[in-house]
């Protein structure tokens, strides 16, 4: 390998990484300041170019990287070319009269620590990977890309088959914010009962934390996210030994599910309402709980739920588990 | 639907006195006897929970004139053409066969309180230790200066399913190029507190695609109605400067009718018309009356138990009420009938009795896809019905909401049905 490889890789690599900032940024709100933001980008990368030239140059691996990093610069390319599109902005050229430029990702990762660790976010993320791509590049695989998670209606990213329920829930209004997002991580199943991410969930409040603090970095204007410390939403649906150990009334469970059939068909039809027959106690247990706390969105339940004790809970739960 | 093995045995009694239906007394096995008169949300579904649970130990009897029976809600959106009418339209059958009820096709005249017996039509009566009443609505006389029932074909109003929904449907087909419908609005209190707007959005759904420069105007006499910023802006979004509503502030309660001329005067101003929609002012179920259970124009009933307020063996179902704060809905009905059957039960058969919870949910059409819903869950006192919670749809709501609010209301008519007729 000569020299030059090293440099021309190291171009690449430079060009990549700038615009993948770029794309980022771009994704974000395609007004003026983001082609002073380019601008600055590319003289960042001129600057990073001899570094990265000289650390290049002495890879054993040159060819491998040529060729990973080649195929990561044609789809940022491809990415700022939608980007620019999208934005109809004309092409970003190095001398345009620039301000002194914010870095996005450094303001988001600064954002994202106050309520959780990004870094150990991503160690945390490992176990998404096999079925969830996130940052340049990522597409949908067996789950949904996860760019631009934060602030989008559940179940209705394009080209994405969801559940069922996940439409159910999109429709409904359920959007992936700071405590959504929260609750499904610890439950997938407690929010969107037939959802088909086969995930038991995160118990730990912060690696949820951690792993929300990575996610949202690749979301447009994370800082325009509400603050909130989503250990306090957790405790929402976490619900005491106690709830979770009633045992339910099934006569009084009966007829208090007299209310639910008048939408809820017993034999396990769902057209526009989903079955509840024969659903697991605990499931429908916190799935109540998450209505009555207004975790899950639809507001027919949100009331149903509203008025219901524990102990009714328990009841229908037990009710409905051995409904035949 | 599942058999329910429990009744099953009732099966040929119930086929065979369902053919003879006022000899239906003989049938005396000794158990208590429970009728229900009216077999609509309130009295199918009272009839058929008390049926299943009591498990043999109650005789039921059903008193219905129709053997087809059209419900009313849903019926709007056969005449928007969303539905056709086989599929608002249900039988008896399995009542009969499933449950072992005892379907009576006849009009109960009377109630003889003393004796405890139902009069039929027919001939005969029925005897009964608690009686239900959920006969729905009838209408006031003279509440529209014109019109009484005799004029319901020249304007239908509509507001009882079958004939008069395929009746009006049919005129508001046969609109001449630019004609007006006008529809005269009842005062509160009245049965599907949104139907009446729901309605006009489906003519005006009808209108828009057979006759885009026809008009309808609404004489109201109501200062407000239900859901009605969200009919308004669907009014506007889909059927921009079709529908007009002359309110109260306008004489939209000052309105009679002439039915050979086609005419309505609303405040002294003749609106010729091609199609006249009027739903009257309303009031409990004549058999309600019949049976001296009402006070002014509705039947005062407990809401721990829906008991008549003049008489413990009669409970009284759905729009007939007084009852507080729940409106007069299928839904509603269905709810009350639960605690009625509940409440039945136990005084018959000493069987658990609980606190009474009732709820409703009102789903309406504006257009295609763009469904809205009101709702609330309620509680007994010892005055009223009182409402605990509720919620609205909200303007501005995106597509995808307003679509699976509507397919929610599907799912909710098959429950609803399923859960009323088995």
């Amino acid at each position: 390998m000569t020299r030059n490889t090293g440099i021309y890789a190291s171009v690449l690599g430079g060009a990549a990484f700038v615009l993948g900032v770029a794309y980022g940024w771009t994704a974000r709100d395609y007004r003026g300041e983001e082609l002073a933001t380019l601008s600055e980008a590319l003289r960042q990368l001129e600057a990073r170019n001899a570094t990265l030239a000289a650390q290049v140059a002495e890879s054993d691996d040159l060819d491998d990287r040529i060729t990973e990093l080649e195929a990561s610069l044609a789809a940022a390319l491809q990415a700022l070319e939608d980007a620019k599109v999208a934005a109809a902005i004309p092409e970003p050229v190095a001398e345009e009269p620039s301000v002194e430029p914010q870095d996005p990702p450094e303001e988001a990762q600064t954002a994202a620590l106050e309520f959780g660790d990004p870094a150990r976010g991503e160690e945390v993320f490992g176990q998404c990977r096999s079925c969830h791509q996130i940052g340049q590049g990522a597409k949908d695989r067996i789950g949904p890309h996860l760019n631009g998670l934060f602030g989008r209606r559940a179940g209705l990213h394009e080209g994405f088959r969801y559940s069922d329920d996940m439409a159910m829930m999109g429709a409904d209004g359920l959007t992936w914010e700071l405590e959504t997002l929260d609750a499904y991580l610890e439950n997938p199943k407690a929010l969107v009962s037939r959802t088909r991410m086969n995930f038991a969930g995160l118990k730990d409040p912060q690696d949820r934390a951690d792993i929300l603090a990575y996610l949202r970095q690749f979301s447009a204007s994370p800082q325009n996210i509400p603050e909130a410390a989503p250990t306090a939403q957790a405790r929402e649906v976490e619900l005491s030994p106690e709830v979770l150990a009633i045992v339910g009334d099934t006569d009084y469970g009966e007829y208090l599910a007299s209310e639910c059939k008048t939408c809820h068909q017993q034999d396990g039809s769902d057209q526009g309402i989903p079955s509840i027959t024969q659903w697991p106690t605990e499931d429908f247990v916190v799935a109540m709980h998450a209505y009555k706390r207004k975790i899950r969105p639809h507001p027919v339940m949100q009331m149903m739920a509203n008025r219901l004790s524990d102990e009714e809970i328990a009841a229908l739960a037990a009710y409905f588990a051995q409904l035949e | 639907m599942k058999l329910n093995r429990r009744v099953f045995v009732g099966t040929g009694m119930a086929a065979a006195t369902s053919l003879s239906a006022p000899s239906v007394q003989a049938a005396s096995h000794g158990k208590p006897k429970v009728v229900v008169v009216g077999g609509g949300a309130g009295g199918a579904t009272a009839a058929r929970y008390i049926a299943k649970d009591s498990a043999g130990e109650i005789d039921v009897t059903l008193i219905e004139p129709s053997r087809s029976y059209y419900t009313c809600f849903f019926s709007n959106l056969y005449i928007g053409g969303f539905r056709d009418l086989d599929s608002i339209a249900h039988s008896y059958g399995t009542l009969a066969s499933d449950y072992g009820i005892n379907v009576v096709h006849d009009w109960a005249t009377g109630v003889d309180r003393d004796a405890k017996t139902v009069a039929l039509a027919g001939g005969g009566s029925v005897p009964y230790d608690r009686l239900i009443l959920s006969p729905g609505i009838d209408f006031v006389e003279g509440s529209v200066p014109g019109w009484d029932v005799s004029a319901q074909n020249a304007m239908p109003h509509a507001y009882k399913g079958g004939s008069q929904t395929e009746l009006l449907k049919a005129q508001i087909m046969a609109m001449p190029e630019g004609g007006t419908y006008v529809m005269v609005a009842p005062p509160n209190p009245y049965r599907c507190p949104p139907g009446p707007y729901e309605r006009v959005s489906m003519v005006a759904h009808v209108l828009k695609a057979n006759n885009p420069t026809a008009k309808i105007i609404i004489a109201d006499p109501k200062a407000n109605f239900s859901k009605q910023g969200l009919f308004e802006e669907g009014w506007q979004k889909h059927y921009p400067g079709m529908i007009t509503r002359i309110g109260p502030d306008f004489g939209g309660e000052n309105v009679s009718v002439d039915p050979a001329a086609m005419t309505v005067d609303i405040d002294g101003e003749v609106v010729n018309a091609d199609v006249v929609n009027v739903i009257p002012a309303q009031k409990a179920g004549l058999i309600c009356e019949a049976a001296g259970l009402t006070d002014g124009n509705w039947a005062p009933v407990s809401g721990h138990t829906m008991q008549s307020r003049m008489d413990e063996n009669i409970h009284i179902l759905g729009d007939s009420t007084n009852q507080g704060d729940m409106p007069k809905s299928g839904f509603s009905a269905n709810s009350q009938a639960k605690v009625a059957a509940m409440a039945v039960r136990g005084a018959l058969t000493g069987s658990r009795v609980f606190p009474a919870k009732f709820s409703n949910t009102c789903w309406s059409l504006i257009d295609t896809d763009d469904g809205v819903k009101v709702g609330a869950t309620y509680e007994a006192t010892d005055e009223k019905i009182a409402k605990v919670d509720g919620f609205v749809s909200q303007t501005g709501e995106d597509a995808a909401l307003r679509k699976a609010t509507y397919e929610e209301s599907i799912g909710w008519y098959q429950g609803i049905t399923s859960d009323m007729f088995g």
